[in-house]
């Protein structure tokens, strides 16, 4: 190893992917609180989570399927065909909770078929989940046409738009809820230690007797079932539902997830990764409709980054940061 | 009888299968619409085709090399949107010099994706994810509220897409659709005869062995982009020609019906394999159960996309399974070929 | 005397802190085959990528035609004439014969002369001696063919010096001798065939000169003829064969715990028959494409046999996934490391608990590390583990250490039945030791051993019993006594007559 001067040891703390998503999460909040002074209040910073609140619960389940080494595009499509589900049943007169059971149950089907496409069948996620991008979506404008529906009871719109433990709203605490959660089952549990395995390399986990059909079925279906959740949840914070719900969503959601330190060939990367990388985002769109810029340009933006995110990591810390370690959270 | 299918060309057996598919589906379509065989459906079919056949030609090119171009419907839309701004402002260009442009100006963006897929080595779903919002962002700034619209533009361009070029009783031959399958009996032709383009299957059959073999996969990769790209701009210009009025919203979902079309049409997602010829019935079959869904009136149109989705998976999955069935058969052929010769030498 | 076509002058290649050759010399002359023994991690690879520049030397000289150059990579070696041809093949599936031969042809204008490709294709096959439809696709040819196609492309490069990695590893012995015959004949056309191989009786029939390396330094080269199986044996271990190759006692009991009946997979491997006693080591012996690995991936769940009975513990066994062979007790200790044995990039703990780790989860399904981490270390200490701690990368780990982890892993299952495939592969000679210790300790203990080799020497150290296969045949069973490399070697090359099953 060359010599270390203070600089390059100063650098050396920073050494994971972690400590350099740190790094630019300080300086973009930084620049904001400049951009406004509101910036750092807390009505703010709760709005700020709010906007995205639904891809974001979705990138704690896509942190999974990454690291499996799979991918799955059709998210964006089953929020949106499970946010018309549950428009076109409540429309149809259908008790609102019978409807959100039914909704989740459409989840955790779409998800399923997915994963016995990929799992059984064995093709490959990205043409499963680009073909169910598809379909969902058309499911979804079967349902709802062109027609938009709103109305939506009481109780419902308050669950997403008010606080429920004070100015917090539902959807905050679930995110915050679902993180410890799956934190625990991802770096702990044995589930969460196939998932590194499988994603690291799939024969070494079936010569080891791991099941990696199922594993792969699992995860799918709770990719969809946790899609279907957060469609009811944007549901219920805008009040309407139109056939283009969440179209396009899974831009943010895999971008966040790969700016969070996921490789997208599988086997490393956390969820505070993701964590971190969600905040990046969040913040930066914020940042820069403070400055004015346009979703469609906030969008494109988010597009380099994605770019950037993988490149970043070859390019320079390699150099920087000599043989960059990754943790997986040592699971 | 699956012996002597096992022995044709795998890509002859695969256009046969579908070209019996589109008769199988214009058949039963017959029986459920009225008036369905007529003319007036080869025509509407022929000027919708033309464009998306350009955008399954692009795309399969980047699928062969095992890469994937989501971008494409942005990049037709902002080659569209440039267009026209371009003639709505210099009227009196000539329309080479239009046509040029278009693909010029496509062929930057297939640059710029495959810059990150073949040198920086970013996968190529990550880049043409990346693109695919980037580009659309960029012309979202560039028409800044602004529409094209067909009052803008030149006669000749608005009325080429359907000049009849000729006549079989009432099939018209209209100039788009005629360009088109031009352009894809050309590139289909390269494909197979040009040593460049071989080096494409090469790489998506093989990397490695390319990478052995001493093929510049870097230069490959990025051409095929680049030419992609020009195709996509091409498209646009079509797309330009067609509709006449453009918004921001351009060429949205394209990409994903492209890939449907190249993958019913028998190109392996896996790349190596695939004919631009296939990609075409791929999208002619897509495009005319489309066209066929919106006259039903058993099925609402809104059934279009979910029914792409389905066509998809379905033919992906009877793909991968029937190539087991083939490799099962020929593994078997092998050990009967061992075994004769250990019993007989 | 012309000067060699390719000379390594001294050459030395060092990777950080290891010294893979050091102060090599060859020279390779035009017209011969000349063979390359050496044992696993003797240099072999290396030498062969410093050849074809894919490595660069850190000392010494590359010549060409006595004139020293920089082979800068597989594109500058092919324009000089160098070409390697290995035991994948590297051809395009989808490709037919005649473009896989001149995909990479330079010059002949924009487009593809089809039937000028096809004519110069089908001559450069003939001139192999095979017999190819130069029309069908790549992928539906034989490895051997597969390897035919790869040999014509060299040649269509105007080849002069071909080296050929372990070329007959993976064929039939009809492939094989066909193979064999192409080398002489490409010799005789002024090729300089350089020819690496572990089966020493078919250096014999092939060769002209024989080198022998050993870590990484040249021992000798000699004339075919002035040497034989043993002085070769001697030079490539550097001891007395004798004393590496005991043979400990037999710790058989007399309790079968596994019997196999006429067991077989369609297409692989048919009527294999034996059984075997705890306390027993049985070794398979047989040349690489011999099937071995099949019956075991069949026992083992993940290549269920199509017909055949397995007997284990008194009861019969369908085994059809890994799961369920790993619930009865059966564990298969795979042959590659680094594709199915372990992961690489994952911690020492994690890879030992992998194959068991239910037995590490609490109730809630969370991993109890300090169990894990106590696991790993008692193995550590047990199986002399060289590492400073378990949380270390295994990909970080020497060959034999990794060895020893993978082993670990399955041991911790407590199987009653360890399949051990190729146990010293690539691993150095004091880890070898180490593991066939532990093997033999495994038995003595009660357990039962399944050793697949393809190292003569080994087979006949460890094998209580020894199970010789060709071609997915069973060919013999031999107790120890009757055992011989000669016998062995006659029965896996099928010279000898094939003997039911005892």
């Amino acid at each position: 190893m060359a010599e270390r001067s203070t600089f390059s040891a100063m650098w050396a703390r920073v050494q994971t992917w972690e400590g350099f998503l740190v790094c630019a999460l300080i300086f973009i909040v930084l620049m904001n609180t400049a951009l406004s002074p509101q910036f750092l209040t807390v009505s703010n910073q709760i709005n700020l989570f709010q906007l995205s609140i639904e891809k974001i619960i979705v990138a704690l389940v896509m942190t999974f399927v990454i690291i499996n080494a799979e991918i799955d595009l059709s998210v964006g499509s089953m929020m949106g065909l499970a946010a018309c589900t549950f428009g076109f049943l409540f429309q149809a007169g259908v008790d609102p909770v019978l409807a959100i059971a039914v909704t989740l149950l459409v989840g955790l089907v779409g998800g399923a078929l997915n994963g016995v496409f990929i799992a059984y069948v064995g093709l490959p996620s990205l043409v499963v989940t680009l073909a169910t991008l598809i379909g969902f979506r058309g499911l979804a404008r079967v349902l709802v046409e062109d027609r938009g529906i709103t109305d939506f009871p009481e109780w419902f719109d308050n669950l997403g738009q008010q606080g429920l433990i004070g100015p917090v709203p539902f959807a905050l605490i679930a995110f915050f809820v679902l993180f410890a959660i799956l934190w625990v089952v991802l770096q702990r549990s044995g589930f969460g230690r196939k998932t590194y395995v499988i994603g690291t390399n799939r024969e070494v986990a079936a010569f080891a007797g791991i099941d990696t059909a199922k594993h792969k079925l699992i995860l799918f279906t709770a990719s969809g079932l946790v899609s279907a959740f957060a469609g009811l949840l944007y549901a219920a914070r805008v009040g309407a539902v139109r056939g283009d719900v969440a179209l396009g969503f899974e831009l943010d959601i895999i971008t966040m997830v790969l700016l969070g330190g996921v490789s997208i060939f599988g086997g490393s990367g956390t969820l505070l990764g993701t964590l971190l990388a969600i905040l990046i985002v969040l913040n930066l769109r914020n940042g820069m409709a403070l400055l004015n810029i346009t979703g469609h340009i906030q969008t494109g933006v988010i597009g380099i980054l994605l770019i950037a995110s993988v490149l970043l990591p070859r390019l320079q810390l390699s150099t920087l940061f000599g043989a960059r370690k990754r943790q997986e959270g040592s699971a | 009888m699956m012996r002597a299918l096992s022995n044709l060309n795998p890509q002859t057996l695969r256009i046969l299968a579908l070209l019996l598919v589109l008769v199988l589906v214009v058949l039963f379509f017959a029986t459920q619409i009225d008036r369905y065989l007529t003319g007036r459906l080869f025509n509407r079919v022929s000027s919708s085709v033309a464009i998306m056949a350009l955008i399954a030609t692009a795309q399969t090119l980047v699928i062969l090399t095992r890469n994937i171009d989501l971008s494409v419907g942005s990049v037709v839309g902002v080659t569209a949107f440039a267009t026209g701004s371009l003639i709505a402002n210099v009227p009196e260009l000539h329309p080479l010099l239009l046509v040029s442009f278009s693909m010029l100006l496509g062929a930057c963006f297939g640059a710029f994706n495959g810059f990150f897929v073949a040198y920086a080595r970013v996968p190529a779903i990550i880049v043409t994810l990346a693109t695919l919002a980037l580009f659309r962002s960029l012309l979202v700034e560039f028409a800044d509220g602004r529409s094209i619209t067909s009052s803008q533009l030149p006669q000749w361009l608005t009325s080429f897409p359907n000049t009849r070029l000729f006549e079989i009783g009432d099939f018209q031959f209209r100039a788009a659709f005629v360009v088109a399958v031009v352009i894809v009996l050309v590139v289909h032709i390269a494909l197979q005869r040009l040593r460049v383009a071989r080096k494409l299957y090469a790489i998506g059959s093989n990397p490695e062995a390319a990478e052995m073999a001493g093929i510049n996969q870097k230069a490959t990769v990025f051409v095929a982009f680049v030419c992609a790209g020009a195709l996509a701009g091409l498209a646009g210009f079509m797309f330009l020609a067609r509709f006449g009025n453009i918004t921001v919203v351009a060429g949205l979902g394209f990409e994903l019906k492209s890939v449907a079309a190249a993958v019913v049409g028998g190109v392996n997602i896996f790349g190596g394999s695939g004919t631009v010829f296939g990609a075409l019935i791929g999208a002619v079959l897509v495009d005319l159960i489309e066209t066929s869904l919106v006259r039903w009136q058993l099925v609402s149109e809104f059934w279009r996309e979910a029914v792409l989705g389905a066509l998809i998976l379905t033919a992906v999955a009877l793909d991968a399974i029937v190539m087991r069935r083939l490799v099962a058969l020929r593994g078997a052929k092998h050990h009967e070929k061992r075994e004769r010769e250990v019993t007989g030498g | 005397m012309p000067a060699p076509l390719l000379a390594l002058d001294h050459v030395s290649k060092r990777f950080g802190s290891t010294l893979a050759l050091s102060d090599m010399s060859l020279d390779l002359f035009p017209g011969e085959v000349h063979a390359i023994v050496g044992e696993n991690g003797a240099g072999k690879s290396t030498m062969i990528k410093v050849m074809t520049g894919i490595h660069q030397p850190t000392e010494g000289r590359v010549l060409i035609e006595g004139m020293p150059k920089t082979v800068s990579g597989t594109q500058a070696a092919r324009e000089l004439g160098i070409a390697a041809i290995y035991q994948e093949p590297m051809v395009f599936p989808d490709l037919d014969v005649a473009e896989n031969i001149f995909i990479s042809e330079v010059g002949g204008g924009w487009f593809q002369n089809k039937a000028k490709q096809r004519r110069d294709a089908r001559a450069l096959i003939e001139r192999i001696g095979m017999d190819l439809d130069v029309d069908r696709a790549a992928s539906g040819l034989t490895l051997a063919e597969q390897q035919a196609v790869e040999i014509a492309r060299a040649l269509s490069q105007d080849v002069r010096v071909l080296i050929m990695d372990e070329p007959t590893a993976s064929l039939s012995a009809h492939e094989a001798e066909q193979l064999r015959r192409i080398a002489r004949q490409l010799a005789a056309d002024g090729v300089s065939v350089v020819y690496i191989s572990h089966r020493l009786e078919e250096i014999f029939e092939v060769a002209d000169r024989v080198t022998v390396i050993r870590d990484g330094e040249h021992i000798s080269t000699r004339l075919i003829g002035e040497t034989n199986t043993e002085t070769m044996i001697a030079e490539m271990v550097g001891r007395e064969v004798g004393n590496y190759f005991a043979k400990a006692q037999s710790h058989a009991r007399d309790e079968v715990i596994l019997s196999v009946d006429g067991l077989s997979l369609e297409g692989v491997f048919e009527n294999i028959s034996f059984d075997l006693k705890r306390g027993e080591v049985l070794a398979f012996a047989g040349l690489i494409g011999a099937r071995r690995t099949d019956v075991a991936l069949s026992l083992f769940g993940i290549e269920p046999a199509s017909t055949g009975t397995v007997t284990y513990k008194g009861e019969p066994l369908a085994i059809t996934s890994p799961r369920q062979a790993m619930d009865a007790g059966i564990a298969y200790v795979s042959e590659d490391r680094r594709k199915l044995g372990l992961a690489m990039p994952m911690a020492i703990r994690a890879n030992i608990s992998l194959a068991t780790l239910s037995g590490f989860l609490s109730k809630l399904g969370l991993i109890d590390r300090p169990k894990e981490a106590e696991a790993a270390h008692r193995f550590r200490e047990r199986l002399n583990i060289r590492t400073p701690d378990v949380e270390t990368e295994v990909g970080m780990l020497s060959g034999g250490n990794q060895q020893k982890v993978m082993l670990a892993k399955w041991l911790n299952m407590n199987p009653d039945l360890l399949i051990f495939d190729e146990p010293t592969r690539g691993i150095d000679v004091g880890a070898k030791a180490e593991v066939h210790d532990l093997i033999r300790t495994f038995v003595k203990e009660g357990g039962a051993a399944i050793v697949i080799s393809s190292d003569l020497p080994e087979v006949l150290a460890m094998g209580d019993r020894i199970l010789v296969m060709r071609e997915g045949q069973q060919m013999a069973i031999l107790d120890h006594e009757e055992a011989n490399q000669e016998r062995i070697m006659a029965l896996a090359t099928g010279q000898g007559e094939q003997e039911k099953a005892a």
